[in-house]
């Protein structure tokens, strides 16, 4: 497959890479590892006139410890960051998120913010072009259609990236910048949690960097994911899970994230209810299991991935099981030094 | 009567003509000028150095393959999900159908040409051909190089990391037990 003709720009620096996206605007779309956005451009789903390349912009890429955070730039590879000590010790979920996305040669090239912002996928979605044009354009594609829901009024595609709810887990921030300001908002706030428009960030706006608090007493996160294969695979379920003791021995925070639930990722909060109160070593099977039944009724699924909805729907709940026990047991045990 | 129609016609179509220029702003100005050229191009592959001119669109694997014709590189699904097209960039396994060529100047690229010096195989080349570990043989040359790339920062692994680092890269012969077998056989040789 070739890829549709574009003209390339390759910035060195912030200043002048936001200054070219508020140019071009809509004719641009940003490359960072360039793992994704290849693809759909292959595909032909998007067709942008200048591909701006992120890999000569100085001051992006690197994991560095402050005081109470841990800043990673957003063009840092997967790769950097599964390898990373820091990270392992303080964030598991991030870790094993990273450590489990796609495949290594993928992982070498794929970045932290690319991840984070891909673009939500759909069976009908994600053809090449003939099979894709034989249907009709869709939502996504500014269609007045939906394949997976016949005679729906939305786009009911799914968020499929690892990193996301691993990262809103353990609460990361994300800075984005445009020029002359920037803001930093929570990472669940970069997803709109529509479909045909997924990503909350306007044209001129720039990722450059996740800060992950480093929390004050002992906590403990994991991240679970189900794929068919062992490898180069996007979740079809997926929970990552951030439990937070406070001074008494009780668990004050929880916060139960669930990936490929929807347009983007799903903070169950009803489900975190059944956990917090309690010891670590209180928290029956019973509870585990009622907080994952009401995870998995939190997710929005329909047919439009390789596996069935209601199938998906009850991996879900054996997700964030298999993820709140592996939190819980490093609670018990040792809990995180963080 | 006809000859009135076509004027008419005539005439509009000129004055469809003249107005063009007055409706198009400046921006849609910009954007037609955008014309895309090839870009010079200086890529380092297997310790030579190639100057190229190629469109910015053109990927890796297909610079490789179609301008310098070095197809050892096989190209399969294009999309990332195979592996045959891996290369390694600054000694780490990458795709090169999704990098794109103007994107990796100045990074030492390797292909499976690069591996053999002087005429003799490189050792994990040796241990694949001792094992028995190439069928259709389409596979070899990025299983090779992720293998190579993984003994290079993990001398001496277990079965399970050798499996793995080769996670990424598909064998649909599904020969990869021999493949394993090699690698491990190439990793005891170094010892």
């Amino acid at each position: 497959m070739n890829l549709p003709r574009f003209e390339f720009l390759s910035p060195t620096t912030i200043k002048e890479t936001l200054l070219l996206m508020s140019g071009y605007k809509e004719k641009l779309r940003v490359l960072a590892g360039g793992t994704e956005i290849t693809g759909r451009l292959k595909h032909r789903l998007v067709t942008p006139t200048y591909i701006l390349s992120l890999k000569r912009v100085h001051g992006l890429a690197g994991i560095t410890q402050k005081k109470s955070e841990v800043v990673i730039g957003a063009t840092t590879t997967l790769s950097e960051i599964a390898d990373s000590q820091l990270i392992a010790n303080l964030f598991s979920s991030v870790s094993e998120a990273s450590r489990r996305a796609a495949a290594p040669a993928i992982r070498n090239v794929a970045t932290v913010a690319g991840n984070v912002l891909q673009e939500s996928r759909c069976l009908y979605y994600n053809q090449s072009e003939l099979p894709r044009n034989g249907l009709g354009p869709c939502y996504k594609l500014a269609g007045e259609t939906c394949h997976a829901v016949k005679g729906s009024k939305r786009c009911f595609s799914v968020y499929q990236g690892d990193l996301a709810p691993a990262l809103i887990a353990v609460g990361a921030q994300a800075r984005v910048q445009k020029t002359g300001s920037f803001r930093t908002v929570p990472v669940e706030d970069l997803f709109t949690g529509k479909g045909a428009n997924p990503i909350g960030l306007a044209r001129n706006e720039l990722l450059t960097e996740i800060m992950l608090p480093i929390r004050k007493g002992r906590s403990a996160s994991a991240y679970q994911k189900f794929t068919l294969r062992g490898s180069i695979e996007y979740p079809l379920a997926s929970a990552a899970v951030f439990l937070w003791e406070g001074k008494g021995g009780m668990i004050e925070e929880v916060r139960i994230v669930l990936g490929t639930a929807g347009p983007g990722p799903k903070l169950a909060e009803d489900a975190a209810k059944a956990i917090s109160g309690k010891r670590p070593q209180d928290v029956k099977a019973a509870d585990v299991q009622q907080a994952a039944s009401l995870a998995a009724k939190a997710m929005e699924a329909v047919d439009n991935l390789m596996l069935p909805s209601s199938y998906r729907r009850k991996l879900a709940a054996v997700m964030t099981k298999r993820a709140l026990e592996e939190a819980l047991r490093s609670l018990r045990e040792v809990g995180h030094a963080s | 009567m006809q000859a009135r129609r076509k004027q008419a016609a005539r005439k509009q179509a000129t004055k469809r003509i003249s107005k063009q220029p007055a409706k198009r702003t400046v921006k849609q100005a910009v954007t037609k000028a955008v014309t895309i050229e090839k870009k010079r191009v200086a890529l380092r592959i297997n310790r030579e150095d190639y100057e190229l001119f190629i469109y910015p669109h053109r990927t890796l694997g297909e610079v490789l393959r179609d301008e310098l014709h070095l197809t050892g590189t096989k190209q399969s699904c294009s999309e990332g999900a195979c592996g045959t097209c891996t290369v390694l960039l600054d000694g780490a396994p990458v795709r090169s159908c999704l990098l794109l060529a103007v994107d990796v100047e100045g990074k030492e690229i390797t292909t499976i040409e690069g591996l053999a010096e002087n005429g003799k195989l490189h050792p994990i080349q040796e241990a694949f051909v001792e094992h028995y570990a190439i069928q259709c043989g389409f596979c070899t040359p990025g299983m090779i190089l992720t293998a190579k790339a993984f003994l290079d920062t993990n001398p001496h692994p277990t079965e399970e990391e050798i499996r793995n680092a080769i996670s990424g890269n598909i064998c649909r012969c599904t020969g990869y037990s021999k493949i394993v077998e090699a690698i491990k056989a190439a990793s005891e040789r170094g010892r």
